[in-house]
């Protein structure tokens, strides 16, 4: 059993990946406080804007959606991936309640800026 | 997603919402071997079959890169492509993160998603192809039971890492804070090696109780194993830990020793130098091995423990043996004939058998030693034959007495369990004289002692025997030692209470009593020097005559051997040098008339030869532990009673040989001139004298008969004869033991003429020249032949006057009592 911890964790410590993550992958996240409110930063390049979905629940805010590849359907095949492909989920939490906010978002450089307007 | 479908119809068509369950599409199924896949955990695969690699190269050109896993059933024969009916039903849904092609092999990391079932397989060339649902959440049936079950799972990994101590803690950390039961489970299936049926099993359990409990039952198990594990190698450490602590401590001391000076007379030192000695002693090999673990237990007592002392004697004992030294070997026949010459005079016989003995020894050195048991008196040089042979052979000497000996533990040692346990005699003589081939000579064999405590006839049985002394086990020593080179001599007073078995591993050699005509040569030659010299006289001093030798053989000593002889020669010595040394001057002479000044009167007055025996008396001759003597039978009739009474302490033997005379005359009457109304009619009283000693023995019989034909017929026995021989019903006579003694002491009586049987003729040759040639003897085959020889020819004398002759005679003795009763016998006849 110690060999296959260790051999496990091994693995893990290559991967880059930190731990067994719920579904799937989860994007970094940035989240800055804004006079007006707060701007959330989301690295999900390579990911469709109509692929996204977000979702406000009391102070949560949660972002899921699927990062397809769409390189490889053009024909020929993989050589090497490294990049996560398929769903992925993320739950950020704020101070206060969020509901309220306006919400705007848009795509910069394969990041995904999201605006909640408090103020 | 729709753009992309066009070409890669299936996939891309049927890109599945994997959060609903229960939606049936189609699937890339990559079969596994050895290893299961769960949702939610993360794994690296090599896939390389061609097969395999073509369903993952599809997956990859799909958007999702999805690919389902399912496990081969473990009997599947590894090589061949497995087929559909090959897997299992249930698999896990997962997605390829990441991939790296190394030559033919793909290198992927997957992810699990989900868990699906197959509801169909739709293509197995190029790769397997599947209609699967995705299977429902896993169910809460009982939300104590898994609460319960989740603490005890937990609990089991807490004891597991602890010992696993190479797991970096944010790897504890994010164990122990995983919450999700489910996540748990399938993280320990993917962690843990449970085999392919356990690992299937979790993976289609359909509730959180059943994925705990089956979770939770291998985690145990491998907990299990673990504990052992660990408690074996704390084990193995903490043995290592003590030896090593062990030694910190005794080097320590030793230094502690060192300071106070003490470390010469230390346990180390004292082992040490044990050590040293065995080293360099010269020993079998079983021996060192066993000498040398009782060396190394030894070197880890500490010198106050009881066990250290008995070690280093055990030890020492064992050093001190001589286990591989013997005596060189000096074998001279004609040089032993001489040492045996100046040593003991006469014992002709006997020499010769020795110096038999030792040819054999000189012409096959490897031979068994013989084991000789002397037989004879006290005094007649059993031992220093003993020590003579020694000499001859040029070995050690060493005796010691079996006399009284009860234990058979002072044989063979006791057991070193036993406080105070010593080895036994024999290891303790081999010791004394430092080699293994000395002459041993086992004393007074004849009066070893026997009780509950054991037997030592029986040990000696061992020791004795030349087949399997060569492995005689001590028990303090419990190591063989080889006796097979000792030379064994064993002596004995007689031979009878020697048990059977003993009596038979010995070449058994008989020493009769010395002659007068011996015992004046042996004074002469050793006993009178040897005493002149002992008490600081010269023999210009001193001199003996033979005539007060012979006196003091007769009158002064009674005795076989010479030991008497040489005391009281001792005590005129001293005598004389008691005077010498108040300074009187001049030599003194002994000569038969000063003998009453040295020693007093005489102490013995012999059984002589009677000069003339009444009818009903005979002489007769009977064996002794001291040699032999002449005693005499008288008979008498008892006119008016009927019977035999019979006095003078006899035993039954010789009870029942007078009976037989008696009946041998009654039936013969006729043909030996014998009245029968005369043996009817009177009684017979039969006593031997002396009375207070008693006597039995068959060898009485022909002196009985003897006595009691002369009573009857009347006729005297010859009183110049003297008779022995044990008689039958029938009338033959047959042979006794002991002829030489009895012979030499009827010599030394004045007897001239012997009857004895002619079995014994052999007997003969045994009897010292001197005194064979004054004797006549008769050699009887039955009892006709000891009456014609015995009796003197009919006088023709009336019953009444050699009734008369008789009392007359009984008179003569003296004794007034006997007198009077045959003088009551005569009134009445």
């Amino acid at each position: 059993m110690a060999k296959s911890l260790n051999r496990y964790f091994h693995f893990l410590e290559n991967s880059g990946e930190a731990k067994p993550s719920g579904r799937l992958w989860y994007p970094a996240a940035d989240i800055y406080k804004t006079p007006d409110g707060w701007l959330v930063k989301v690295e999900l390049a390579g990911v469709s804007a109509e692929d996204i979905e977000i979702d406000i629940q009391g102070n949560q805010l949660y972002i899921a959606g699927c990062r397809k590849d769409k390189t490889c359907a053009a024909g020929g095949s993989v050589q090497q991936l490294e990049i996560t492909y398929s769903r992925f989920e993320k739950s950020l939490e704020f101070p206060g309640s969020i509901e309220e906010a306006k919400l705007e978002h848009n795509f910069e450089d394969g990041l995904l800026m999201i605006f909640l307007k408090t103020g | 997603m729709a753009e992309n479908t066009e070409e890669k119809k299936p996939a891309a068509e049927t890109e599945p919402d994997v959060s609903v369950p229960g939606e049936p599409f189609e699937l890339t199924i990559l079969p596994l071997q050895n290893t299961t896949l769960f949702p939610q955990t993360v794994v690296p695969l090599a896939v390389g079959r061609r097969r395999s690699v073509s369903a993952v190269e599809f997956a990859l050109s799909s958007e999702e890169k999805l690919i389902g896993c399912i496990t081969v059933k473990t009997e599947d024969v590894e090589g061949n492509d497995a087929k559909p009916e090959d897997l299992h039903s249930v698999g896990t849904l997962v997605t390829i993160k990441r991939m790296m092609r190394a030559e033919d092999v793909m290198q992927l990391v997957v992810q699990g998603v989900d868990r699906f079932r197959v509801i169909e397989f739709t293509q197995s060339e190029p790769f397997l192809k599947a209609k699967v649902e995705i299977l429902p959440e896993l169910t809460v049936e009982n939300q104590d039971e898994v609460e319960a079950l989740k603490r005890n799972v937990r609990g089991l990994i807490q004891e597991a890492l602890a010992m696993l101590p190479q797991v970096p803690p944010e790897i504890r950390m994010s164990v122990m804070s995983q919450e999700d039961p489910v996540q748990l489970s399938y993280f320990l299936g993917s962690v843990l090696d449970l085999g392919e049926e356990n690992e299937q099993n979790m993976l289609e359990a359909s509730t959180v109780d059943d994925l705990l409990t089956l979770a939770h039952a291998s985690l145990a198990k491998e907990v299990e194993i673990m504990q052992i594990r660990t408690k074996i190698a704390t084990e193995a450490q903490s043995e290592m830990d003590k030896a090593q602590r062990d030694y910190v401590l005794r080097q320590q001391m030793k230094a502690i020793q060192k300071e106070l000076g003490e470390d010469d007379t230390g346990e180390r030192a004292e082992a040490e130098q044990l050590r040293e000695r065995l080293d360099q002693a010269d020993l079998p090999e079983y021996v060192r091995k066993e000498a040398e673990r009782e060396l190394r237990r030894m070197e880890q007592l500490p010198q106050s423990a009881p066990d250290f002392h008995v070690i280093r004697t055990y030890l020492e004992y064992v050093l001190e043996l001589p286990w591989k030294k013997s005596s060189p070997e000096k074998l001279d026949l004609e040089e032993a004939r001489k040492i045996l010459d100046e040593d003991h005079y006469g014992l002709e016989d006997v020499k010769e058998r020795i110096l038999e003995f030792l040819a054999v020894v000189k012409l096959r050195p490897d031979s068994k030693s013989p084991i000789i048991l002397f037989v004879g008196p006290p005094g007649v040089g059993k031992t220093s034959l003993g020590r003579s042979i020694a000499r001859a052979l040029g070995r050690e000497f060493e005796r010691f007495s079996l006399g009284g000996m009860r234990d058979e533990a002072e044989l063979r040692g006791h057991r070193r369990t036993y406080i105070g346990a010593m080895p036994g005699r024999i290891i303790q003589a081999l010791r004394r004289v430092g080699v293994n081939n000395p002459v041993m000579m086992l004393d007074e064999i004849d009066k070893l002692g026997n009780d509950y405590r054991g037997d030592p006839a029986s040990a000696l049985l061992e020791i004795l025997d030349p087949q399997q002394n060569n492995t005689f086990r001590d028990h303090y020593l419990d190591l063989p030692f080889d006796l097979s080179k000792v030379f064994f001599i064993a002596t004995a007073n007689q031979l009878a209470p020697i048990a059977m078995p003993l009596r038979d591993r010995m070449e058994i050699i008989g020493l009769a009593g010395y002659s007068d005509q011996e015992k004046l040569n042996i004074a002469k030659q050793y006993l009178i020097p040897r005493q002149v010299e002992e008490k600081g006289l010269s023999p210009e001093k001193l001199q003996i005559t033979d005539e007060a030798v012979n006196v003091i053989t007769s009158r002064y000593t009674r005795e076989a051997g010479v030991r008497q002889l040489e005391r009281t020669v001792g005590n005129i010595a001293r005598k004389v040098a008691f005077k010498v040394a108040i300074g009187e001057e001049g030599k003194f002479v002994i000569g038969p008339d000063e003998l009453r000044e040295y020693l007093g009167g005489p102490r013995f007055y012999p059984e002589q030869a009677r000069t003339d025996l009444a009818p009903g008396v005979a002489t007769g001759m009977a064996w002794t532990e001291m040699g032999g003597q002449v005693l005499f039978i008288e008979a008498t009739k008892l006119p008016g009673s009927s019977g035999l009474t019979l006095t003078g302490q006899l035993g039954d033997v010789m009870k029942e040989s007078a009976m037989a005379a008696r009946s041998y005359l009654w039936a013969h009457a006729d043909e030996l001139g014998i009245k029968v109304e005369d043996i009817k009619e009177n009684g017979v009283h039969l006593h031997v004298p002396a009375g207070a000693i008693p006597k039995d023995g068959p060898s009485a019989g022909v002196t009985m008969t003897s006595a009691l034909a002369s009573l009857y017929t009347g006729r005297k026995v010859r009183s110049d004869t003297a008779m022995t021989g044990e008689i039958t019903l029938s009338g033959l006579v047959f042979p006794v033991g002991g002829v030489k003694e009895k012979i030499l002491a009827a010599h030394r009586a004045g007897i001239r003429r012997i009857i004895m049987p002619a079995k014994n003729e052999a007997d003969v040759d045994e009897i010292p020249e001197d005194v064979r040639k004054d004797l006549e003897i008769v050699l009887a085959n039955d009892i006709s032949d000891v009456l014609d020889a015995a009796l003197e020819p009919d006088s023709a004398a009336p019953d009444k006057k050699s009734e008369e002759e008789y009392a007359a005679h009984a008179g003569e003795g003296g004794n007034s009592d006997q007198g009077s009763d045959r003088l009551v016998a005569k009134e009445e006849s």
